[in-house]
């Protein structure tokens, strides 16, 4: 039995490149968005919760959309591509962290802004689904079975999971809501937000996206070497049981 | 005493059929869930505008009701104990009575939802919650537009 060779750290020169420049983007998003960027007129300075609020909603619709297509991938290949299927699981993971700050940012905005931190409008509503449907996802991928059993299961799941995302976005045109309608994205091509607000809030997508890469790769890299370990101590684990047994004999 | 002469086996299902199974009950889904959405519209909706009270299907006046509006300018009266203000949407006013004050960016010309019921007697909506409706506008509060904004602040658009 060859053992496998593995380095120490789930680091690379891209990784690190990555990791740089997401620290330096960051840097820029806080020096944009508490010092150069102006405050609101109607909200004054809760406008700041934006910078993280919006780039971290993008990011988790990005990072299932990346789980959504890795899924597709895993069940044409009918689940025998397990880095596929890291990747899907370590981005639905990354997804989750980003709709959590997503969540207590928008409670946190939503509190100065409305005077409420909640309220079970159809935008807030979807959002929570949204959010419980990828833990769920998540619980999915820890079901007994075999590695192809799990990628292709969960992966049924990471597709269907997915078309929540129009449902959440489109839920503030499709009923009306306490959350305001979409500024960037709006369909109308109305974007109605001051220039230096609208940069700031790019370079928080910028930092954000470097980030979501940065961890998918990290993510994926550790769920890799946890397989590694797994299949070695079975081998381990059977190459001792082997050893026990006399030549010839049975036990 | 059971017969158990061997029968000939089932065809298998094609490839075709077995994968035309799931696509129909996928587009029953996709169908169900269009049809629910389209009917929802009213028992979704967060609240009722200030013009369709008595008018639109579930803004009856009898009723616990969330009404929004925008706030009129210069109707703000504010005590130690209650603030009193009207919002109005399309044309039509309503006299607000709310027990405290309101948090959030409260403010005249700002689009509110007003959590309540109707005093039958007086009329006045008796709010017992407000929340503030922000827009979609993003201005500094540098702008040189902002004359113009706060101008046009009070022309209700949603």
């Amino acid at each position: 039995m060859t053992t496998p060779t593995t380095s120490r750290s789930t680091g690379t020169r891209a990784t690190r490149v990555i990791g740089i420049a997401a620290i330096v983007m960051s840097a820029w998003l806080s020096l944009f968005g508490l010092v150069l960027s102006p405050a609101d007129v109607a909200q004054g300075d809760a406008v700041r919760i934006m910078y993280v609020h919006v780039p971290s909603v993008w990011l988790a619709y990005l990072a299932f959309i990346v789980t959504a297509i890795c899924s597709v991938w895993v069940l044409v290949a009918r689940g025998r591509v397990p880095g596929v299927d890291r990747v899907a699981g370590a981005s639905a993971e990354i997804g989750v962290v980003f709709m959590a700050v997503t969540l207590v940012s928008g409670m946190l905005w939503g509190r100065i802004t409305w005077g409420v931190y909640w309220q079970w409008d159809a935008r807030l509503t979807t959002t929570a689904l949204l959010f419980i449907t990828y833990i769920g996802y998540l619980a999915v991928r820890g079901l007994e079975g075999s590695p192809e059993q799990r990628a292709r299961r969960s992966a049924v799941v990471g597709v269907v999971a997915v078309a929540e995302i129009p449902l959440v976005h489109w839920s503030v045109r499709l009923w009306r809501s306490l959350h305001q309608e979409a500024t960037v994205l709006d369909t109308d091509l109305d974007v109605d937000i001051d220039g230096l607000m609208l940069f700031t809030l790019f370079v928080g997508v910028i930092a954000f996206t470097l980030w979501f890469v940065w961890f998918v790769l990290h993510r994926a890299r550790v769920m890799a070497l946890a397989a590694l370990v797994e299949e070695r101590s079975l081998d381990e684990a059977l190459a001792e049981r082997a050893a026990e047994v006399p030549a010839g004999g049975q036990n | 005493m059971p017969d158990l002469t061997p029968r000939p086996a089932e065809p298998m299902p094609s490839r075709r059929r077995r994968r035309i199974g799931p696509i129909l009950v996928l587009i029953a889904v996709v169908g169900f869930g269009g049809w629910v959405l389209s009917n929802l519209r009213t028992a979704v909706d967060y609240y009722c505008n200030v013009d369709e009270v008595g008018v639109r299907d579930g803004c009856d006046a009898d009723r616990r009701l969330r009404l929004q509006g925008t706030v009129a300018e210069g109707s703000v009266v504010a005590s130690t104990t209650r603030t009193e203000f009207d919002i109005e949407f399309e044309g039509v006013s309503v006299a607000v009575r709310y027990a405290g004050e309101p948090g959030g960016i409260f403010n005249e010309c700002i689009p509110v939802v007003v959590h309540g019921v109707f005093d039958s007697d007086t009329e006045v909506f008796l709010g017992d919650r407000v929340e503030v409706k922000h827009s979609d506008e993003y201005v500094s509060v540098n702008d040189e537009r902002l004359t113009a904004a706060e101008e046009s602040a009070c022309s209700p658009s949603a």
